[in-house]
């Protein structure tokens, strides 16, 4: 008896697990499942749920209205450049955090903190103004440059620092390594797992990301993805025939990181529940 | 020497990284404070102090009260229902052996798309006449608002995307936390044949309210910075009914460029989450069991 209510109990469990998963990714489908429909059946009522035939020109239809792989490569490069240069300068920043001893330390760490819980709006303007005097306004190297200090990882990178044993630093230290050598040689593969999830966060929000872009680059060779989309989406769509290639287009901008998730999931998910609570 | 190669030292390993922090993150605190004070509207070379005055003509203006009621609206009515769904999940989740790794990867894929381009699919959802919420909700009998183009729906049209955004990543906390929970507590549970509430009322939640309090926080934080959702979907419309404070400062400051105004309202921004969070800390004694 107990037995039988226990199966029940958790068929009951996986039957609602289920329909709760299907409605959290139904939007995933239902784009899908429009890019490769026809104008009439996107505007069928009631709805039909799958195309009769899937129409793949939609997605050549909406290459040949804007470069979408132009704005991908802009997006990807210029999110690889960010987090490269975010996990270089953390590390030497957390290095010094946690290594060495300075004035001021405390100091930085609480503004780091702060900083951490702060909306990024407040910098807005004052970083405008800067990436206009430097000449860098609708560049990707503005983007890059603006974004390249990032709380977020230095907060990580700080913590993972802390958890090398001592040991092992002061056994490098015996046989003469310097801080340099300490930090690559030590710390930087004592922490791969952190750094690694820490970039892979930090690529998706730098791809993700749309209101700083936004304001930064104005001409259309410029576009990162997030930009190139949502001009797309007000140019074209006022007209009601275009919403099978307006979700062609959505689809190639999310697919790319949903097999980034696909194949890393579980670092996704290790990562966030270990390193967030932490920061 | 030694002096010599000690500041070496700090200068690579801090001042290096502190560029772009100070140009890109302090600084730009104080110029912002600083910038509030002035009237430049970002063309001309000139401006003049003005003092409070920006923020005098923001206090009294009915935008900044609208705004501040829909950012307060949007924050609760997004913030409690992702911490609760995120603990559902969680929950539901927990002993669950097979597929436990698909299922979690499914409730957490959105978190990982482009809010920009689920607002557009959103948007294609939310229509009113052949949108796929409304055809349900027909089907069902229910009443089919228009959702994005009624300044009474608009908003609640921002909540369901946030939402559904954020949930999964919510359940990533929990499911951590409850996992840490010992088994033995639950046991006790059943011999005393307590119910399901019961021990999700004196168990369970008391044991996740630090998850709970670094949730609301994060959550609360990010619902008041929310932009890209209302970019695309409403644009502050219709009729303001979803223009947010963050969205009222993104127009006064890179739409009408009047940064002086742009500049004050952002220090009330960061006084407004500053109070919250320290309010929120201060009163988690109460109910925070660590």
């Amino acid at each position: 008896m107990h037995e039988m209510l226990h199966t029940s109990k958790s068929f009951f469990r996986y039957t609602f697990l289920i329909i709760l998963s299907l409605i959290m990714v139904f939007p995933l489908i239902w784009m899908m499942l429009s890019s490769l429909k026809t104008t009439e059946e996107i505007f069928s009522v009631p709805l039909t749920l799958f195309p009769e035939t899937l129409q793949w020109s939609n997605f050549a239809g909406a290459l040949e209205l804007a470069p979408f792989w132009l704005y991908m490569f802009n997006s990807a490069i210029t999110s690889v450049c960010i987090v490269v240069l975010q996990v270089i300068l953390s590390s030497m920043i957390a290095y010094a955090l946690t290594q060495l001893k300075f004035r001021g330390k405390s100091l930085l760490f609480n503004s780091i903190l702060i900083t951490y819980m702060l909306p990024a709006a407040a910098t807005y303007v004052p970083s405008y103004i800067l990436l206009s005097k430097m000449g860098l306004l609708d560049s990707l190297t503005g983007i890059v440059i603006s974004n390249v200090a990032s709380v977020f990882t230095i907060f990580l990178l700080r913590q993972a620092f802390l958890q090398v044993p001592k040991e092992m630093i002061e056994a490098a230290r015996s046989e003469g390594a310097n801080d340099f050598t300490v930090l690559l040689k030590v710390m930087i593969p004592m922490c791969k797992s952190t750094i690694f999830i820490a970039s892979l966060i930090s690529f998706v929000s730098m791809y993700n990301n749309y209101l700083w872009p936004s304001l930064i680059v104005k001409s259309q060779e410029k576009y990162l993805i997030t930009v190139g989309l949502n001009r797309f989406f007000t140019n074209v769509g006022s007209f009601a025939d275009t919403w099978p290639l307006i979700m062609a287009a959505n689809v190639l901008t999310v697919v790319p990181l949903l097999l980034l998730f696909v194949l890393l999931n579980k670092w996704f998910i290790k990562g966030i529940s270990d390193n967030g609570l932490k920061g | 020497m030694e002096l010599i190669r000690r500041y070496g030292l700090l200068l690579f390993f801090v001042g290096i990284p502190l560029i772009p922090l100070l140009a890109f993150w302090f600084i730009p605190m104080f110029v912002s404070l600083w910038l509030s004070t002035t009237d430049w509207d970002y063309i001309s070379p000139e401006y003049s102090h003005v003092m409070l005055e920006n923020y005098q003509t923001i206090l009294t203006s009915d935008n900044f009260y609208a705004a501040l009621k829909n950012t307060a609206f949007f924050s609760v009515m997004t913030v409690i229902p992702t911490i609760i769904f995120g603990l559902l999940f969680a929950s539901l989740l927990k002993n669950v052996m097979k597929g436990s790794t698909l299922l979690k990867s499914l409730l957490f894929s959105p978190w990982i798309t482009p809010m920009v381009a689920m607002s557009i699919v959103w948007t294609w959802i939310f229509q009113p006449d052949v949108g796929l919420l409304n055809q349900l909700l027909g089907l069902l009998h229910l009443p089919q608002p228009s959702w994005l183009t009624d300044s009474d729906t608009a908003m609640w049209s921002i909540i369901i995307v946030s939402i559904w955004k954020n949930a999964g990543w919510a359940m990533i906390f929990y499911a951590d936390a409850l996992s840490k929970i010992p088994g033995e507590l639950y046991e006790v549970g059943d011999i005393e044949g307590t119910s399901w509430w019961q021990n999700s009322r004196f168990i369970t939640i008391p044991l996740v309210s630090p998850t709970t309090l670094f949730l609301i926080i994060i959550s609360l934080i990010d619902a008041i910075q929310a932009y890209d959702q209302i970019q695309v979907m409403t644009q502050g419309g219709p009729a303001g009914s979803t223009r947010t404070l963050l969205y009222l400062y993104y127009q006064m400051a890179f739409e009408q460029f009047n940064m002086g105004q742009a500049t004050a309202l952002s220090t009330l921004i960061v006084l407004l989450t500053g109070v919250l969070a320290f309010l929120l800390f201060y009163t988690s004694k109460k109910w925070v069991h660590y």
